[in-house]
């Protein structure tokens, strides 16, 4: 008689089912995602009216057929800035958190495979920098950088890897140390594999579950303190249609238009709670979480 | 013998929940365990040994269902009971023993506190009634003459007290049935025998019927009345333990009992060369040492803990050296120094004549690639990230700076040389089965062409079937290749059969060493001889004498 093993499914078996009995939080974040990544792709295009355009309609009106967020002091349709900023407000949340994981990811893998002293004095920097509160290093980082950087999207974006890394740094060196532990990280020592070539190799590839729920639950808060520092002035300049900066610009009619407020406001609100519906059933899915799906 | 049942097990099935919907783990089984007996339950991992066994006390995991049949026990089923009346049963009537003490036992209570417990739970016995009780267990498992036992914590005791201390709290109460999980799979050979010796005195002078789960068919041979051998959650065979041996009815028995290495000499190698001749590798005097650590800016030095005390002894060319001692002997500790993992403190390591660094990064890439390590647990070697062509293609790449196109047929070639599919070079380990994947580490050994490989316990993370394959196997590659080894091993049936000397260590010491069969026949020390009488009581009356036949395993 044949003995024959009985063998797992495949992965891409397991992953569909798993995706299927997520829960009912994942599928409307991921709606909300779908929609914002939508309006932010045809926003520019189907917008009503120009984003700069002035006078678009009579000035610090409220919502109509036509503006449908109202306009702004200079008469600027808001419904159309308000589509206008999605692509850049996502943009620059991804960019900026996808270089702080590439960073942090490297910093905090290496560090696990290496220790001693390097591994020492890198994160004992790495928890100095956590100590600081995050507004405070950003609005460091951005008046160190000078004026002729300002409102750039680039410093923007650094900000945010800024922020990030050393978090992502330390989960990964957490990360990291369950992994070096492992026979196949030895064999690879035991052929010699310089350090790049084994944390790229061997340690990435078995850290992507940790990193992938990292980068969702970072891009997630990364919209807010683009907002932040937008609406503090230290983020892109005007006459951008950053959501952040223009509840800033319109904070002082929200007695007489609140819609101009409101209308950004809401965008921004549901961007971030779609990426955290989203980023949760993800961590389900991929098991990262405590609490099991179903 | 009473026949009367003890617990009944009626067309039983359970089901796991897993993402690709409900799988079965116990396919209607149908047993029962008589008053007195002790009932041998066998099979492979994931054959649902153990939770058949579970579900006897009424215990299934959060994801698993019942999907049909009963558990009777006294007229009850326990399969539908609600969870109070089953902590009733627990502990009190059916209690359990698990396979590993270490984690079974809570480490911030002593070892009376843990006993009183079940006692005051239970016999709602008084303080007094209680120590007196303890003393009484602690008395019948053996342990009476350690002084204040009850007192210490379990770290304070070995893995063989610690696992008494857990047949003790079972015994507690004067169950009608207990139910061990692998007892003693976790513990040295000597220390198993002990174990087994105290069970079968339990069952003489308390008539509690016993079910034994374990994948170790001699031991089962030693303390069961009868056998039932499970394969992929059906039943496939059942009798008294005698019959079964002998006269295994089913196909999978026949296997099982075939694949296990039989304690006997090996046959005469076809082509032996003078052992020795001209020397491989050398270790001489050498000492190890772990947890020592530099102070600060390299003041002061604290002294690790010393595991090997001077060792010497040498590899030959073509051949296969077997270490052996039990866990702690420091076995894994040599072959770690071997390959540069763990620096001796003292003597010297020389490798063709030339004295090997004694860090792997002070080595040359040839060395390096010369001496290969095989690891345990193939599960942990084996990035399961990477495919298995490119985790076999790695040591070309490393050590011969081959990419690409030449390298795919290196790769079919080491496959085939393991006897896997080429096919096989995109799959991921975790798409193979235990015994491919320790295949798939060997080839990556074998494909960076060693002259010596470190085999540590190559084989001890498989199952028994697995085993057989995977040791003809490696005969196989030695007969071919004329690589040496250094086979590590506490399974001495294995060692037997494969090495052509020995080499026995005792905490650190090396305390005899010889041609396998000198050693097996007419062994020295009063270590080695210890050593060999228990392994040879655990296997003395499993060894039918017939020829193992080669199975149609696809191990």
């Amino acid at each position: 008689m044949a003995v024959e093993q009985i063998l797992p499914p495949r992965r891409r078996q397991k992953r569909w089912a798993a995706f299927a009995s997520a829960p009912g939080s994942f599928r409307i974040g991921l709606a909300l995602l779908a929609v914002h990544l939508v309006l932010a792709a045809a926003g520019p295009w189907i917008a009503p009216f120009p984003q700069q355009q002035m006078m678009a309609g009579r000035p610090v009106a409220g919502p109509d057929l036509l503006h449908w967020f109202g306009t702004d002091q200079l008469g600027r349709d808001v419904f159309s800035r308000t589509l206008h900023g999605g692509w850049i407000v996502i943009s620059l949340a991804v960019s900026g958190t996808l270089l702080g994981v590439a960073l942090g990811s490297m910093i905090g893998l290496a560090c696990g495979y290496v220790r001693g002293w390097v591994d020492e004095l890198v994160m004992r920097i790495v928890e100095a920098v956590l100590s600081i509160p995050f507004l405070i290093l950003a609005l460091l980082a951005v008046s160190m950088a000078g004026p002729e950087y300002a409102g750039s999207p680039v410093l923007v974006a650094l900000v945010v890897a800024l922020i990030y890394t050393p978090r992502i740094a330390r989960m990964a060196r957490a990360a990291a140390l369950e992994i070096v532990t492992r026979d196949y990280i030895t064999a690879a020592r035991l052929r010699g594999e310089p350090a790049f070539s084994v944390v790229r190799r061997e340690m990435l590839p078995n850290a992507t579950g940790v990193l992938l729920v990292e980068f969702a639950v970072r891009a997630g808060y990364a919209p807010v303190i683009i907002g932040t520092l937008g609406f503090l002035g230290f983020g892109l300049r005007p006459p951008s249609p950053e959501w952040g900066l223009m509840i800033a610009e319109n904070r002082n009619l929200l007695t007489i238009q609140p819609w101009a407020v409101f209308g950004p406001g809401l965008m921004l609100s549901s961007l971030v709670i779609g990426l955290n519906f989203f980023t949760e059933g993800l961590a389900r899915v991929l098991g990262r979480s405590p609490v099991r799906a179903n | 013998m009473a026949t009367e049942a003890c617990i009944e097990v009626r067309d039983l099935s359970i089901e796991y929940r897993t993402p690709a919907g409900w799988q079965r783990a116990v396919d209607r089984v149908s047993l029962e365990v008589r008053r007195g007996e002790v009932l041998g339950l066998v099979g492979e991992s994931g054959s649902g040994k153990s939770t058949l066994a579970y579900q006897l006390l009424g215990y299934r995991p959060p994801n698993a269902r019942c999907a049909g049949g009963s558990v009777l026990f006294g007229g009850v089923d326990v399969a539908a009971l609600p969870v109070e009346a089953l902590q009733k049963l627990r502990g009190n009537r059916i209690s359990f023993v698990p396979q590993n003490p270490t984690t079974a036992l809570n480490p911030a209570m002593t070892v009376a506190d843990q006993i009183a417990e079940v006692l005051r739970e239970h016999r709602k016995l008084d303080a007094e009634a209680i120590q007196v009780r303890i003393g009484e267990l602690i008395g019948q498992v053996g342990l009476s003459e350690v002084p204040d036992v009850g007192g210490r914590y379990p770290h304070r005791l070995s893995g063989g007290q610690q696992q008494r201390i857990a047949i003790a709290m079972a015994l507690a109460c004067e169950p009608e049935l207990i139910v061990l999980d692998e007892p003693t799979t976790g513990l040295d050979v000597t220390v198993q025998q002990q174990i087994v010796e105290l069970l079968k005195t339990l069952r003489t002078t308390h008539g509690v019927s016993m079910v034994y789960v374990t994948h170790d068919l001699p031991l089962l041979s030693q303390i069961a009345d009868r056998l039932a051998v499970l394969y992929r959650g059906a039943l496939v065979e059942i009798g008294a333990a005698e019959q079964v041996f002998s006269r295994p009815r089913h196909d999978y028995t026949k296997a099982l009992i075939a694949a296990v290495p039989l304690f006997r000499a090996a046959p005469e190698r076809p082509v032996r060369r003078a052992p020795s001749e001209t020397g491989l590798l050398s270790v001489s005097a050498v000492r190890i040492a772990y947890g020592g650590r530099r102070g600060l800016f390299g003041i002061g030095r604290a002294a690790g803990t010393e595991v090997v005390h001077g060792v010497d002894f040498s590899i030959g060319r073509d051949e296969t050296v077997a270490l052996i001692g039990e866990s702690g002997s420091g076995k894994s500790t040599i072959a770690r120094a071997i390959c540069g993992l763990a620096p001796p403190g003292a003597g010297a390591i020389r490798y063709l004549d030339k004295v090997l660094a004694p860090r792997l990064e002070a080595r040359p890439s040839s060395q390096r690639r010369e001496i290969q390590y095989i690891f345990q647990n193939p599960d942990a070697s084996l990035n399961p990230r990477m495919r298995v062509g490119e985790i076999l293609s790695r040591p070309r790449d490393v050590f011969f700076g081959e990419r690409s196109a030449s390298v795919a047929a290196r790769v079919d070639k080491a496959l085939d040389d393991v006897r896997l599919p080429a096919e096989y070079a995109e799959r991921f380990p975790h798409e193979l089965s235990g015994g491919e994947r320790q295949r798939v580490a060997i080839a990556r050994a074998l494909i960076a062409e060693p002259s010596l490989l470190l085999c540590d316990e190559v084989l001890s993370a498989l199952d028994v079937s697995v085993q057989a394959r995977v040791l003809e196997l490696l005969r196989d590659l030695r007969a071919r290749t004329g690589v040496s080894m250094l086979f590590i091993s506490h399974d001495l049936g294995v060692v037997r059969s494969l090495a052509d000397r020995v080499v026995v260590l005792f905490n650190g010491d090396l305390v005899e060493a010889g041609d396998t069969e000198e050693v097996f026949q007419r062994p020295r020390h009063p270590y080695t001889q210890r050593l060999l009488a228990a392994a040879l009581v655990a296997h003395a009356p499993a060894a039918p004498v017939t020829e193992p036949h080669p199975m149609q395993t696809s191990a």
